[in-house]
């Protein structure tokens, strides 16, 4: 599953990848039980890895979510292969990350958050241009908390295996970033030539 | 429509926005600041303990995969006290196909898509990223054990660069106000106990004071009296030349204060002091505006990470902005770079004294090497002012080098060239080890395409700084 993953992402397995991370034990759940002297056995979490999870799903499934209603909604077509993209890569990181979840018996929510449902409603109550702002504006908030998020995991989580996901996922959610904000700027760029 | 009606429209849809903007939750509070520790003291210590060896072996891996880390000195060549040598040869390895003359023919986009930027101009990163902090190199640790009996050893990490690659120590001394009396270190590592007897006769009552205090240990984010130190016993703290070994550097290293979350912090290698009386911005991030602001703030940044919350639990020190910041400002702004016996007073070469060699690697500075936009020599080789070199048209940002994410660096201040061979490894991070690598590094960057022997002039030159 990972491997796939790794693939469909397009990303390079670099060697550092292979290296185990070693976080701050002052962090670590206080229930770890150790395979060797200072190396915790696999699938335990700290409360990190479990909050990650949970906000990391529901932003996951957002991004789906509304992904959908952009290639359902829009005339763009930079944005409709843009959102062809986040359903695509986020429905397989959600597979990925689920997988994880479900081997350290971390609980993950069903549907996304109350705010990413509120910020739904919002964005598909608009039309044309005003809709296709507000969608990419949302990316970028919604990318901006993920690449955080994920830097936060790689330095301050426990589970070995979640860690190396979130060190796998960022790159491309950095990458989907870029795409959103040069998405913004060709359309704004184009709004403001137009007046 | 009518206009109570537009108004009342108006705000009820400025009710939904805020109202959204209120349920939406910030991100977890420990991306921003330092979370306590969930573990009693001796728990932690142990396991940090025992992952002491792999945290090693894999900072090594690291260096060894991106630098040729040996022992090989430039011929006739020593540091400013005369006490090591100067270390020779490009250092940073190459990517197969990526050699130094291929690449400079490629474009960034180019060297990005084929991943052929050499893996040692990345970000450096901490040699435990997760955890980070100050870490002091062997010598500094042994001697303030035997000078103060104060314990700078941590028992998670080690220092990571071979002691050959880093400044001379006990660095020496030059102080503003005697040019005449040359090195006044006596070959020794100023510390609390020793700097009355060195300095007394040679500095006025203020800057003595000054200097006390910058050898006044205070507590620290990883030496503190807390459970949250990293460090066997209950620490007195470290003090601010611990770092900056007789107000010049000993390549203690730390992470940035200005940013987060933890695994994006870049690395700092500690500046070098000299040259202060020159230098009107500082912190390679911050920029502050005086030695004063610095010195003072100092506490709050190289002490706690800048996170004042976790520094007032662990016992900061906030020194007196007139009383006892004025004197470390005074202190500091008399330290004097080495001596350039070849450079006249605008920071020029003098030909009757300079070599062919370095007139034309002079040249190449100040023109086709385009070092002299920033590094201007009539102001110390610096132009107060911050850079971006924008790197990541390099490579792909975002991926993980031992815990630490590779992020663009953004805009960092120009640091001194002045004295600049005392003074590995260099950028702000130390990424570059020797001079010759920073040639190849600016050769890339700037797309200068330097010749071999226009790279070649331009050391010999940078070695009469």
């Amino acid at each position: 599953m990972m491997r796939l993953w790794i693939v469909a992402f397009g990303l390079a397995v670099m060697p550092s990848l292979a290296a185990a991370q070693i976080g701050n034990p002052a962090g670590l759940a206080p229930d770890t039980r150790f395979k060797a002297p200072g190396v915790p056995e696999a699938n335990q979490t700290n409360y990190q890895d479990r909050l990650f999870a949970q906000l990391m799903t529901a932003g996951g499934l957002a991004e789906v979510d509304l992904g959908k209603l952009a290639v359902s909604k829009t005339d763009h077509q930079g944005i409709r292969a843009y959102a062809q993209q986040m359903i695509d890569s986020h429905g397989k990181a959600n597979k990925a990350l689920g997988s994880i979840a479900e081997k350290s018996r971390m609980p993950v929510p069903a549907e996304p958050g109350e705010d990413q449902k509120m910020a739904r409603s919002h964005i598909d109550g608009l039309k044309g241009r005003e809709f296709d702002l507000a969608y990419l504006a949302n990316q970028v908030v919604e990318h901006q908390k993920a690449a955080s998020l994920l830097a936060w995991e790689i330095g301050s989580g426990e589970d070995a295996a979640l860690q190396r996901f979130a060190m796998e996922t960022l790159p491309t959610v950095l990458e989907h970033l870029q795409m959103a904000r040069d998405l913004t700027a060709e359309l704004t760029l184009q709004a403001q030539a137009a007046k | 429509m009518h206009t109570t009606t537009k108004i009342a429209l108006f705000s009820a849809t400025a009710l939904a926005l805020f109202g959204a903007a209120a349920i939406s939750d910030p991100l977890p509070p420990d991306l921003t600041y330092r979370p306590l520790p969930s573990l009693p003291f001796s728990k932690v210590k142990q396991t940090d303990e025992a992952q002491k060896p792999a945290v090693m072996d894999r900072q090594h891996a690291l260096l060894g995969d991106r630098y040729d880390l040996s022992d090989r000195t430039i011929a006739d060549v020593a540091m400013s006290g005369g006490r090591k040598g100067v270390q020779a040869g490009v250092r940073v390895k190459t990517a197969p196909g990526g050699e130094w003359d291929e690449l400079a023919s490629l474009t960034p986009q180019q060297i990005r898509d084929r991943n052929l930027l050499p893996l040692g101009f990345l970000p450096l990163p901490h040699v435990k990223q997760a955890t980070g902090g100050q870490v002091f190199p062997e010598k500094q640790i042994g001697e303030i054990g035997r000078d103060e009996g104060r314990d700078l050893r941590r028992f998670d990490v080690d220092f990571d660069l071979p002691d050959h690659l880093t400044p001379e120590f006990p660095p020496p001394i030059f102080l503003t106000t005697h040019p005449e009396l040359g090195d006044v270190s006596r070959g020794d590592l100023l510390t609390i106990r020793n700097f009355y007897e060195y300095m007394n006769g040679i500095v006025t009552p203020v800057q003595m004071e000054g200097l006390r205090l910058l050898l006044t240990p205070f507590p620290q984010e990883e030496f503190n009296q807390t459970e949250d130190r990293k460090v066997a016993a209950q620490s007195t703290g470290v003090a601010c030349l611990d770092c900056h070994s007789n107000f010049h550097t000993n390549a203690a290293f730390h992470l940035t204060p200005d940013v987060r979350p933890q695994a994006e912090r870049f690395r700092l290698d500690t500046t070098s002091l000299r040259g202060m009386f020159n230098q009107q911005i500082h912190g390679s991030k911050r920029s502050l505006r005086s030695i004063e602001d610095f010195t003072e703030f100092e506490q709050r940044t190289a002490y706690f990470n800048g996170d004042h919350v976790s520094a007032t639990r662990k016992g900061v020190n906030l020194p007196d902005r007139p009383n006892q910041v004025a004197m470390m400002a005074q202190m500091q702004n008399i330290i004097d770079f080495p001596p350039a016996p070849k450079l006249d007073s605008a920071g020029r070469l003098d030909p009757a004294k300079a070599t062919d060699r370095e007139l034309a690697g002079e040249k190449v500075f100040m023109g086709k090497g385009r070092c002299a936009e920033c590094h201007n020599p009539t102001q110390s080789f610096m132009d107060n002012a911050m850079h971006d070199l924008k790197l990541e048209r390099f490579y792909k940002v975002g991926q993980t080098f031992n815990d630490q994410v590779a992020i663009p660096d953004g805009p960092i201040k120009t640091f001194t060239l002045r004295g600049i061979k005392d003074s590995p490894p260099y950028l702000h991070d130390g990424r570059l080890l020797t001079l010759e690598d920073t040639v190849e590094f600016f050769n890339l960057v700037l797309q200068t395409k330097l010749t071999r022997q226009e790279k070649d002039d331009l050391l010999a030159y940078l070695l009469t700084l």
